[in-house]
């Protein structure tokens, strides 16, 4: 084998080769993880929101959004009481009917604020056990709770959402009463308030679903069994996991856009890099001539060249996932159902390190194959 | 590569080389045979175009002939393949190039090194080997230079302690004072003619200068593929 010094020396012969190479490879890796982080923490938000012990009871037809959804009053009733293998907690069975409406909101000083509000009552807290009240209390009558990122989904800055805050609804002023967090779901880009406030300015008489949660020994298959039984109640049971399975579904093109831009981007900055390593090894072509006629193979040579890449492909890696920690990680991003918060997890790092290694390998290949390929007396005469 | 002085090294019969150029075949050998004694010290000198290098290239294993045989000690040369070719030249030949061609982020000693790292030598081995050989061509106080701090007749030097490391029967060297002033020429020709004559080198070397020539034990002539005269000049 040729010295690894050789390798690690040939760094140095062009400097700011060396630096375009890098910083190319950094934006590469960038980018990959940039991407990764964004579409992990979409199908996270989604993934974390549902609970597969959560069922909710939808308008019949209306099983794939929650908003157009409506049950009527005698309809949530009837399941809160009647359904079977509902947990249980002091007392109170965990059956929440909720109201999801797209509000409009103007902030103290006018701005106007359109985001998701979920009408719920104190119940709301036993199926979505997730949730806590960060800051303040569960919201009364007049009162808001906030989630904890709803300020990056309704592009506003964090002390407009403050607790004590007044956001005015249809002329009415409400006050934030406390601030809601339930880590990596989507409701913690909700603004939740009382039922009864949201009917009211809403003006429907219907609720948008009832969540229930139910028992560990219980199962979505009662519940169903149930709207079927009773078909005048106009019911459907979807569970969960189930419905957000969809909506994750439904942003699969975001996703994949999301991948094609970084994508095309990252192509273009690996064609960037590849021209640098043509101009790289195009210069030594001699010199891989003379070590074959010293007596190395081709692949020996190429394991170098490998090493040397990989090497600068690996120091770009480092380079782009310190620009990712630092732009990336903890940034809250907006998206349809709601804000995501980005963090680099393993499997973000993971990613970029193979982008960093397949950029190094495969990105060697070609000016390699062009510098050793072509037969050594045409090359020692180049 | 056990032979008794005198018993050709080198043994060329028949040997052509052909290739395409564009739509043109060209021919830089035709039908060439040629034998050359171990030790023997062999200037070839030509015209650009006559095959000089092209010999040289087919004898030390780094192209293959189109036709003929090649036979260097008992090794039939022509039937290596590419990658057993060169694992033979590690051990068999030392190269010496015009332009020196040494690696420039490498040392004078780590350059020398070079050959012997295919042969999985010991460190130590190596490092033995490397200082008599930069010893011998005068430059142990060298050893730690890059090329860029060696002037070009320094530079020819390490090339031929390289070239010499692995301790090879055969060297071949193309016009390995064409880049040297005449004092620097003259102390590498020196150098050549001692390994032929103390080590029993067999050295085959492609020069434009006669006085170069001069230094050989024989001299060959090539014009288009062919030889025409065989002029011993010792």
């Amino acid at each position: 084998m040729l010295p690894f010094t050789y390798a690690v020396r040939n760094l140095s012969r062009d400097r700011s080769r060396l630096v375009q190479s890098i910083l190319g490879s950094a934006l590469v890796v960038l980018l990959v993880m940039g991407a990764h982080a964004m579409n992990a923490g979409m199908t996270r938000s989604l993934q974390s929101t549902a609970s597969p012990r959560n069922v909710l009871l939808l308008g019949a037809g209306s099983e794939e959004s929650m908003q157009r959804s409506e049950v009527s009053e005698q309809a949530a009733g009837i399941a809160e009481t009647s359904l079977a293998g509902v947990e249980s907690v002091l007392g109170q069975r965990a059956v929440s009917p909720e109201i999801v409406h797209m509000a409009t909101l103007l902030t103290g000083e006018g701005q106007e604020l359109r985001g998701l509000v979920r009408g719920v009552t104190s119940k709301a807290m036993l199926v979505h056990p997730e949730m806590v009240i960060q800051e303040g209390h569960f919201p009364g009558p007049g009162e808001l709770l906030v989630g904890r990122l709803a300020w990056r989904r309704l592009d506003v800055s964090p002390e407009t959402l403050a607790v004590g805050e007044v956001l005015t609804f249809d002329g009415v002023d409400l006050r934030v009463s406390g601030v809601l967090a339930a880590p990596g779901t989507v409701m913690e880009s909700e603004i939740w308030m009382p039922l009864q406030d949201l009917r009211t300015f809403a003006q429907r008489d219907t609720v948008s679903s009832v969540a229930i949660r139910l028992r560990e020994d219980a199962e979505v298959a009662d519940v169903q069994l149930f709207t079927r039984q009773r078909l005048d109640l106009e019911l459907s049971a979807v569970s969960e996991t189930e419905y957000y399975a969809k909506l994750a579904r439904f942003y699969a093109p975001i996703r994949t856009m999301t991948w094609t831009t970084a994508i095309l981007i990252a192509a273009a900055a690996v064609f960037g890099g590849l021209n640098t390593l043509y101009a790289a090894f195009a210069s030594r072509v001699r010199e891989t001539a003379t070590l074959q006629a010293i007596g190395f193979s081709r692949f020996v040579i190429l394991i170098s060249l490998l090493q040397e890449s990989l090497l600068i492909s690996m120091a770009g890696t480092l380079l782009g996932a310190v620009i990712a920690r630092l732009l990336l990680a903890n940034r809250v991003l907006p998206f349809g159902a709601g804000a995501i918060e980005l963090d680099l997890e393993p499997s973000t790092l993971v990613v970029g390190l193979i982008a960093g290694m397949l950029l190094g390998f495969i990105g060697t290949l070609p000016p390699a194959f062009r510098c050793l390929y072509p037969p050594l007396p045409q090359t020692l005469r180049d | 590569m056990k032979a008794e002085k005198n018993f050709p090294l080198v043994r060329c019969a028949g040997v052509a080389k052909r290739y395409r150029k564009g739509s043109l075949w060209v021919t830089p050998l035709e039908s060439l045979d040629l034998e050359v004694p171990r030790g023997e010290f062999l200037a070839l000198m030509g015209p650009s175009g006559s095959g000089k290098t092209t010999l040289l290239n087919l004898v030390s294993g780094i192209d293959s002939p189109s036709e003929g045989r090649i036979d260097i000690g008992d090794i039939a040369v022509h039937e290596l393949s590419r990658r057993k070719l060169a694992a033979w030249r590690a051990r068999h030949v030392g190269y010496i190039f015009q332009l020196y061609h040494l690696i420039p982020v490498l040392s004078a000693y780590e350059n020398v090194e070079l050959p012997l790292l295919p042969d999985g030598q010991s460190k130590r081995d190596r490092r033995e080997r490397v200082e008599a050989a930069l010893s011998l061509v005068g430059l142990a106080d060298r050893m730690h230079h890059f090329p860029r701090e060696l002037s070009g007749g320094q530079e020819q030097r390490v090339a031929i302690a390289r070239a010499l490391v692995a301790d090879p029967e055969l060297l071949v060297a193309d016009e390995p004072t064409g880049d040297l002033d005449r004092e620097s020429a003259d102390s590498v020709l020196a150098l050549l003619r001692n390994l032929a004559e103390e080590q029993q080198k067999t050295i085959i070397m492609v020069t434009h200068d006669p006085k170069a020539a001069a230094a050989a034990d024989r001299l060959l002539h090539l014009e288009k593929g062919r030889l025409l005269e065989d002029q011993h000049v010792k």
